[in-house]
């Protein structure tokens, strides 16, 4: 491993110019850069609802391995394309990124929306498409792609993670057996959100739970209260609630006025992982709301991590809190970063170094990537599902977890192997949204 | 009666109360001037930042942000009038649309590039009223009563005054009121800043309710224009009742089957309408 001088002397005298804690690794790339598009919504319902924040990790990582030497001295350059929160922007983006600009490769992607029509053209076009966030199963299951890639989770996990979780503590925390917990799935009714919750319906009816209510809403619907009427109607246990924003805000403003009141409120990720936004809006009343997403790296505990990635953490979480002041860092922001960085680190560069950068070289190389468990900072590893499995290009150690929420601070409260502490179930009374005695 | 229809039955009158007054504000500009505003709720979207801003970021008392956002949005009817429509009045019908729809996406740029995409609150909430097991929420319910209020004193001001007697006559007879001495521009610059003025009223409703972002509209602009059309385009008494009948429609069907059939309901209910009575429901 090289080291530069500047890097060196820097790091020695702890100069305030140093790159935040990172250790220099090589010279800065510097050779014909190697172009690739990165696509999210930048404006549009759906940037603040994450997009943003994981385009903000995505271009974290790019500067990161442009800083450390990029693929083989050869930079890795960004050709941004906003897609506006609409799928046919999506599309149109796309393909311009393809055809004008001659991209071979595209990631991002925030929304299954656009990620499920997008994946089918980048597949016909012999173009490799990185989903690094959309996570709809159905984008990937049984379509037997070569050219499309996901290196996070997928919808069926997040309901696998709600009802184990809700299996182990049920009966412990809550006194009521699985059996008989009442549980109300409501959801936004995109992809995403449909996804999540037909998986979560399956496994907690195999579970032997009752599913009193399971419902869906557009995204941009102006009202909930009568869905809120009706929740209050079935008296749910639990709700799992799968939506962006503000539709999230919207429901849980019209809870709160409407008299809802219930033993736990699960969100399972997109808006319910931007608790910046949502403790603006309802301050302390989010405290112990519960989520399932993939890890945020500032919630693993970093011995469980390799050295490498422990330092690419710090990192994320120092350039991230720079660019941006936010108290916490958003699993957003992480998952972008892992997703991109994973990338250029785990198939451009190799890639590059044995077959010039070509497509065919990418894909060989993404057949290769074999990180074990703790070897992303998400915690999860990275090894593809190969060519003729039904899960074709999705990451096939992807994890998610539960996390539970307490003054805008987030901590994970299942598995219980990496598990902070026990999980505060039901909600105390001090919430609004906790049953009254 | 199940307190649980009944709850649903309140919900859908509370939200003809939400719908109504960016449906009187369409409805007026377009009798008045015989021109679609397709930017209406993107006037209300610049409501609701000014209240939020003034609130949240200048510290003002509320009452003023609300005082201030009226006359605000109003001069921005204005402007939009003598800015865009006025130079488009003797343009065909699809110019102007386009070009109201043009201003649409430049606030919503606009309001991006100042404001960002993040959701703002205001953080204000009344507390909720119990009645039997039936909820109302406060906050939805002092925003009814001020739509209520704002509705009549809009009618109170086309019935007494002369200004809104000119109004009302330029609305049923375009051609002949320049003949009887009631100049048009100036009726058309004031029912646009009346129009404007009741956007920025339904924006302070609107931003007790939800978050504000440059994308607001999207959530009540679509059906703000589906309620016009159903009640009869410039027909502000048949507006003010489909507001109501389609909150109706889309609280119970919610209840009955689901959120997202409700709507469906009330696009089929609305194309229904547009077959049987081409004009409007309450069209004379």
């Amino acid at each position: 491993m090289s080291v530069s001088r500047r890097g060196l002397i820097a790091a020695g005298a702890g100069l305030p110019f140093a790159p935040l804690s990172l250790p220099a690794r090589a010279q800065p790339a510097s050779g014909a850069p190697i172009r690739i598009g990165v696509l999210f919504d930048l404006s549009g319902p759906l940037a603040a609802a994450g997009s943003q924040a994981c385009a903000v990790g995505a271009e974290i990582a790019f500067d990161l391995f442009n800083e450390r030497g990029g693929a083989g001295g050869r930079p890795a350059q960004v050709v941004a394309a906003d897609s506006q929160s609409r799928a046919e922007v999506a599309i149109n983006e796309a393909e311009r990124l393809i055809s004008q600009e001659g991209l071979d490769v595209v990631m991002g992607v925030f929304s299954s929306a656009h990620a499920m029509p997008l994946a089918q053209r980048f597949e016909a076009q012999r173009k490799l498409l990185w989903i690094t966030t959309a996570i709809s199963t159905a984008v990937i299951k049984g379509r037997n792609f070569t050219h499309v890639f996901r290196p996070t989770v997928h919808s069926d996990q997040y309901g696998e993670a709600s009802v184990q979780f809700l299996l182990e503590h049920s009966e412990r925390a809550m006194r009521i057996a699985p059996n008989n917990l009442r549980v109300a799935i409501i959801h936004e009714d995109g992809p995403y959100g449909t996804g999540v919750a037909a998986a979560t319906d399956t496994l907690a009816k195999a579970a032997g739970m009752r599913v009193v209510l399971h419902e869906g809403y557009a995204a941009t619907a102006p009202d909930l209260s009568t869905l809120v009427t009706k929740l209050r109607r079935e008296r749910p246990d639990v709700i799992l609630h799968t939506g962006y924003n503000p539709d999230i805000t919207l429901f849980l403003r019209q809870a709160k006025a409407g008299g809802l009141r219930t033993r736990m409120i699960i969100g399972q990720g997109a808006g319910y992982s931007q608790i910046d936004r949502l403790t603006e809006t309802f301050g302390a009343e989010m405290n112990h709301f519960c989520n399932v997403d993939p890890a945020g790296t500032q919630m693993l505990e970093p011995e469980k991590l390799t050295p490498e990635v422990r330092d690419l953490r710090q990192v994320l979480m120092q350039r991230y809190e720079a660019k941006t002041r936010a108290r916490d860092l958003p699993t957003h922001a992480s998952t972008g970063f892992n997703s991109a960085w994973t990338f250029l680190e785990n198939v451009l560069k190799p890639a590059v170094r044995d077959g010039g950068g070509s497509i065919a070289a990418m894909i060989r190389a993404t057949q290769s990537v074999d990180l074990p468990v703790g070897g992303t900072i998400q915690g999860h590893g990275l090894k593809f599902y190969p060519p003729g499995h039904e899960m074709a290009g999705q990451n096939e150690r992807s994890s998610t977890v539960v996390m539970q929420y307490e003054n805008a601070r987030a901590k994970v409260v299942w598995p219980t192997a990496i598990a902070s502490g026990p999980p505060v179930l039901p909600f105390p009374a001090s919430s609004p949204f906790a049953l009254r005695s | 009666m199940d307190p649980f229809l009944l709850e649903a039955l309140v919900n859908g009158i509370l939200l003809g109360g939400v719908f109504a007054l960016p449906v009187l504000g369409c409805n007026l500009v377009f009798g008045v001037v015989d021109v679609v505003w397709l930017c209406y709720a993107e006037l209300v979207m610049v409501g609701m930042y000014a209240v939020w801003f003034l609130h949240t970021q200048q510290a003002w008392p509320l009452y003023l942000a609300f005082a201030a956002a009226l006359p605000l949005v109003g001069l921005l009817g204005v402007l939009l009038h003598l800015i865009v429509v006025k130079p488009l009045l003797g343009a065909p019908p699809i110019n102007q649309l386009l070009a109201t729809g043009g201003v649409l996406f430049v606030l919503q740029g606009g309001a991006m590039l100042v404001f960002g995409t993040d959701f703002r609150s205001l953080g204000v909430e009344l507390p909720p009223m119990e009645w039997h097991d039936v909820f109302v929420s406060g906050t939805k319910l002092a925003a009814f009563c001020a739509a209520l209020a704002g509705a009549a004193a809009l009618w109170a001001f086309l019935k007494f005054t002369y200004i809104g007697i000119a109004i009302r006559a330029i609305a049923r007879d375009r051609e002949v009121m320049p003949l009887m001495g009631v100049d048009p521009r100036r009726v058309y610059v004031v029912a646009s800043a009346v129009g404007g003025a009741l956007a920025g009223l339904a924006a302070c409703l609107l931003v007790v309710q939800l978050d504000v972002h440059p994308f607001i509209g999207l959530s009540f602009g679509p059906i703000t224009f589906m309620i016009c059309v159903m009640g009869g385009l410039g027909n502000m008494l048949g507006g003010f009742l489909a507001a109501f009948l389609m909150g109706l429609i889309v609280s119970t069907g919610s209840f009955w089957w689901n959120t997202e059939m409700s709507y469906v309901i009330a696009f089929a209910f609305f194309i229904a309408v547009i077959f049987g009575r081409p004009r409007g429901l309450f069209a004379r």
